[in-house]
């Protein structure tokens, strides 16, 4: 009995909380209810920023899948992201755990020159970079489309940071068990780092996914084009058919959505065990 | 004796160390820094790509942009951005990651994603959407309107205060989401317990917040700071997407301005385009160290 | 099990990579190679589907009537911006091997690209193509020094486009706006705003063309001399003020963006009237309900008492350094574009399927082209706009064009909001010699 009120009085406790939070979520969300709304409309409706959902889906997916080619593109989009993903995650985690638990002097000075990589704005490098991918024949492919950025000074201080929160007694107790440096990245480190992973996931695949200067230099065949990049010729031209676009952008948005909404569930673990 | 075998275990350790940060190292060096010496060789030339020559003077283009109005205007108006808008967005982003952050909260998974959602959806349709919304037409327009806040429909992108504006509002509303993500994995990283014991104490919620969040938080607060300043001096999307620089220039940003000297509209200048990004590339180096120094109190 | 999930990603992206690389390797043989490989293959960069995309198909189709085995490859592109890119960064890095046969872009773009890559294009001057037959304006942007670079696709005539049923709401005909000034064109434009609520004229205030447009209908340039001529320059202090009073008059629609131009501004149907090239005119006919309302003429100018022309984009096809069978684009350009035999045929398909209106002056004659235009009233305004092109007056070009566009179209706004004319152009004037490097 008195737990169930204080239980509720917390709730009424919470409620400015709740309030405040739909409110955010309305703001943050309702572009996006648009986006899927626009979707099933007509062009010139979505134009005029009508709201209301229509009739013309399936008129827009016939237009889009007969002009573009949908489906080869989100092949490519999920390929790179994904090859980026896990390459950028097994490489910068390895490094985020040597530059903060083995660190000295000399280490942390490597880190501080790496991180100037992250300063200077992108365009400047691009055509440099273009020479040298170009220059070994990799254009149009999945290696010239990670290669520069596999290895990130972001996800590096990513898991440099995170990793203070490693303690180091479980290091040592690992030592005296026999466990080879490499064998406590792979079976300490890397478990306890669940929740940096999934996030660190989530935003090399959102960037991977969303990149589009980059690959709409270096993806010189359409067959080896992006969704960002078949979503920049659906906006393109005399006439744009926002209603198709507008589905293009849906198809494009939903897996960044899906990964986060997945990966998720990793950050929530985290709570809960450690409540337990 | 048995010291020395201490040494030797710490310098066979040390090597590991070396070892996992190899790749990653190595990746940058001939990804990053290899294109970023050429271009610095590069924005000491001028003329075409066809035919560059040193510059005369050699640092011609370093001090050519500071005669360059259009330039200047680029560098007032990233830093403008930078003033307002990272401050507010993380601020947003810190406590909407500990209102999430309690255990008490329901639909957690739900507001989470909702709030982390405009930054997964793609810039195309974000910059659409925003300007619709923000278009004379649009429906800010009408509900202002509705509630005689104005009088008439204003063109928020024609003006150039509201249309810088209209950049900031999108670039917190876009931002704050994936900033709180990084609050909140650091959040979850410090046990629970901390905040119970805290409670047992009789503390309450804003001085949980400032004694031991904000602490405990203080290495992502840094890195999320680090990475908004450059995210903001090197910002280029919303720019170029939601006001194309203008009205008349008034909310072109540093990176935009490269943008156009590199391939854009202008005639493409790539000795005086790099030197512009290297001027960036100084900036973001002075913010990031004064940030660190501030922050870093590990010993 | 975790272990074994790990253990299975990584194996499954190895493998993915793998399998990837070696698909595209194959596919392109090995290299970066944007150029055709086989040699009777040609890879043009185009954009836009609903215009220049149609046309360069009914050329490849065309010309498959004199060899069949041909094979077009034509790679869409979200605009002509990315075609300008791919064309910088290969020229940038020096490898132009990743650049098409062929590339289709913005006929402003010529001189400066020849001056700055002169190693990135392959003349046509020896091609089988008609040139005497082009209108002269349109080959003066891709005829450099003597040496022709272009095979002209659409010209860019410029077309005044006005909804003649509210005309007549107002009391007026289409022949009423046709050799006024632009003093008179106000006086219209107010009463046709207070009538009906619409706009006679609209402009992307952004890329703001009009500044371009009076003054070659006046016959004047921004440059004299390869310097800009704006400070100096009384035509286009007159031209900019007419700008800024059609602004505050409410007459001129000036839009933030491209797209708000054609999206809200004309397709929104917010508008009685419509200036540019004639490309804009598939944009019209996107308001179906409107069809038949519509009417063309020429430009109002400054004095009045004669009809302006000008000519505004319009592109043309250009033979990169990378391509290898330069016989064959030069046959396939000559045969079709360039007045062969495949000429009719293409120009024909070129109008049906994308609206795109030749340069080349036989092609007017056809039939397609004197044909009545439903939307427009069934007047035949493709002959129209053929017979239009010939009168466009040739003035200075710029590699600078779109620099100085930027540079106006900013001074225009400004001015609108308050500032003084003559300092805002001062400030324009000086950036713009700023980026020239004067």
């Amino acid at each position: 009995m008195t737990r169930k009120n204080n239980r509720s009085m917390i709730q009424r406790r919470l409620i400015p909380t709740y309030i405040f939070l739909a409110i955010v979520s309305f703001i943050s969300v309702f572009p996006f209810y648009w986006m899927i709304s626009a979707a099933t409309n007509e062009s010139y409706d979505v134009a005029q920023g009508r709201i209301l959902p229509g009739g013309y889906l399936l008129q827009n997916f016939q237009n889009l899948v007969s002009s573009q080619d949908l489906w080869g593109a989100l092949a490519n989009s999920f390929l790179y992201a994904i090859v980026q993903t896990v390459l950028a995650l097994i490489i910068c985690s390895l490094a985020g755990y040597g530059f903060e638990l083995y660190h000295d002097k000399q280490k942390d000075m490597v880190f501080s020159i790496l991180l100037l990589a992250m300063m200077i704005p992108g365009v400047a490098t691009m055509i440099p970079l273009f020479k040298m991918i170009s220059g070994v024949g990799l254009l149009n492919s999945v290696w010239g489309f990670i290669l520069p950025s596999l290895s990130t000074p972001f996800l590096i201080m990513m898991f440099r940071q995170n990793s203070r929160n490693f303690p180091i007694d479980v290091m040592e107790a690992a030592r005296i068990d026999g466990l080879t440096e490499l064998q406590i990245f792979y079976r300490m480190y890397a478990p306890m780092m669940k929740s940096t992973y999934a996030a660190a996931a989530v935003i090399t695949f959102m960037n991977a996914w969303n990149a589009y200067l980059w690959p709409k230099v270096i993806m010189t065949d359409t067959k080896a084009q992006t969704m960002p990049m078949l979503i920049a010729n659906l906006a393109s031209g005399y006439t744009t058919d926002y209603g198709v676009l507008m589905l293009g952008v849906l198809f494009c948005s939903v897996p960044t959505m899906v990964v986060f909404f997945v990966l998720q569930k990793q950050f929530a673990e985290g709570i809960t065990g450690a409540v337990k | 004796m048995k010291k020395k075998k201490g040494m030797n275990l710490l310098q066979k350790q040390s090597r590991a160390g070396w070892l996992f940060l190899a790749p990653a190292s190595l990746m940058i060096a001939v990804m990053s820094f290899w294109p970023m010496i050429s271009a610095f060789i590069t924005s000491l030339k001028t003329g075409s790509s066809a035919n560059m020559k040193w510059s005369e003077p050699i640092f011609y283009n370093y001090t050519r942009m500071f005669s360059d109005q259009l330039f200047l205007r680029s560098v007032g108006n990233t830093f403008l951005y930078l003033a307002i808008q990272v401050p507010i967005m993380l601020v947003l982003a810190i406590l909407l990651a500990q209102l999430l952050n309690n255990k008490d909260l329901k639909f957690k998974g739900f507001f989470r994603t909702c709030v982390f959602l405009p930054c997964a959806t793609a810039l195309v349709s974000y910059s659409l959407i925003f300007k619709s919304l923000f278009a004379t037409e649009g429906l800010i327009n009408s509900i202002l309107v509705n509630l005689h806040i104005l009088s008439e429909n204003y063109n928020f992108l024609g003006n150039p205060v509201s249309a810088k504006a209209v950049i900031i509002i999108a670039l917190i509303w876009r931002w704050t989401g994936y900033n709180m993500v990084f609050y909140l994995a650091g959040l979850q990283n410090i046990e629970y317990s901390v905040y119970e014991a805290a409670k047992i104490d009789g503390a309450n919620g804003w001085n949980t917040f400032w004694k031991i969040t904000v602490p405990l938080l203080k290495p992502t607060i840094i890195m999320t700071f680090i990475m908004s300043i450059n995210g903001t001096l090197q910002l280029f999307d919303e720019s170029v997407n939601l006001t194309n620089g203008g009205p008349a220039n008034s909310t072109i940003t540093m990176s935009h301005y490269i943008y156009n000297n590199t391939f854009g509209t202008g005639v493409a200048n790539f000795g005086y385009a790099t030197a512009m990004a290297f001027f960036v590339f100084i900036m973001v180096g002075i913010l990031a160290f004064i940030n660190m120094k501030v922050g870093d109190t590990r010993d | 099990m975790k272990k074994r999930l790990i253990s299975m990603l990584l194996a499954g992206t190895m493998a993915l990579s793998l399998t990837a690389c070696g698909g595209n390797g194959g596919a392109s043989d090995g290299g970066n190679s944007a150029a055709g490989g086989d040699e009777n293959t040609l890879v043009v960069y185009a954009w836009d589907p609903s215009f220049n995309i149609p046309a360069i198909q009914a050329a490849a189709e065309a010309y498959k009537e004199k060899n069949p085995d041909f094979v077009l490859d034509l790679r869409e592109q979200s605009g002509s911006g990315d075609i300008e890119t791919a064309i910088t960064t290969a020229a940038s890095s020096g490898k132009y091997d990743s650049l098409p046969d062929i590339v289709l872009f913005q006929d402003h773009w010529i001189h400066q690209y020849v001056s700055d890559y002169p190693d990135a294009w392959q003349d046509v001057n020896d091609a089988d193509i008609k040139w005497d037959d082009f209108s002269a304006e349109k080959l003066d942007y891709s005829t450099i020094d003597g040496v022709h670079y272009g095979v002209p696709v659409d010209g860019g005539t410029v077309i005044t486009a006005y909804r003649v049923d509210l005309l007549e709401q107002c009391g007026y005909t289409i022949d009423d706006l046709t050799g006024i000034s632009w003093d008179q064109f106000i006086e219209i434009g107010k009463v046709v705003k207070e009538k009906t609520g619409k706009y006679l004229m609209c402009m992307d205030g952004d890329g703001n063309d009009l500044i371009y447009l009076m003054l070659q209908a006046e016959g004047v340039s921004q440059f004299k001399d390869g310097k800009p001529y704006i400070t100096e320059n009384e035509t286009l202090k007159r031209v900019v003020q007419t700008i800024v009073d059609m602004a505050k008059e409410g007459v001129l629609l000036l839009t933030n963006s491209w797209s708000d131009y054609t999206d809200k501004a004309i397709q929104g149907d917010q508008v009685a009237g419509v200036m540019n090239g004639n490309w804009i005119i598939p944009t019209i006919e996107k308001v179906e309900a409107n069809s038949g309302k519509w009417e063309i003429t020429s430009m109002p100018t400054l004095d009045g008492g004669k009809e302006g022309y000008a000519s505004n984009g319009g592109a043309s096809l250009y033979i990169t350094a990378n391509c290898k069978n330069t016989e064959l684009a030069k046959d396939f350009l000559a045969y079709t574009f360039g007045g062969g035999e495949g000429a009719t045929a293409t120009y024909d398909n070129a109008l049906k399927n994308g609206g795109v209106v030749s340069t080349y002056i036989p092609a007017g004659q056809s039939e397609v082209y004197n044909e009545g235009v439903e939307y427009f009233n069934n007047t035949p305004i493709y002959a129209d706009i053929a017979e239009m092109g010939t009168h466009v007056q040739i003035i200075e070009q710029s590699s600078y064009h779109y620099t100085c566009r930027t540079q106006l179209a900013a001074a225009i706004v400004n001015i609108i909001n308050g500032g003084n004319m003559d300092e805002e152009l001062k400030n324009a004037e000086d950036q713009l010699n700023f980026e020239m490097g004067n």
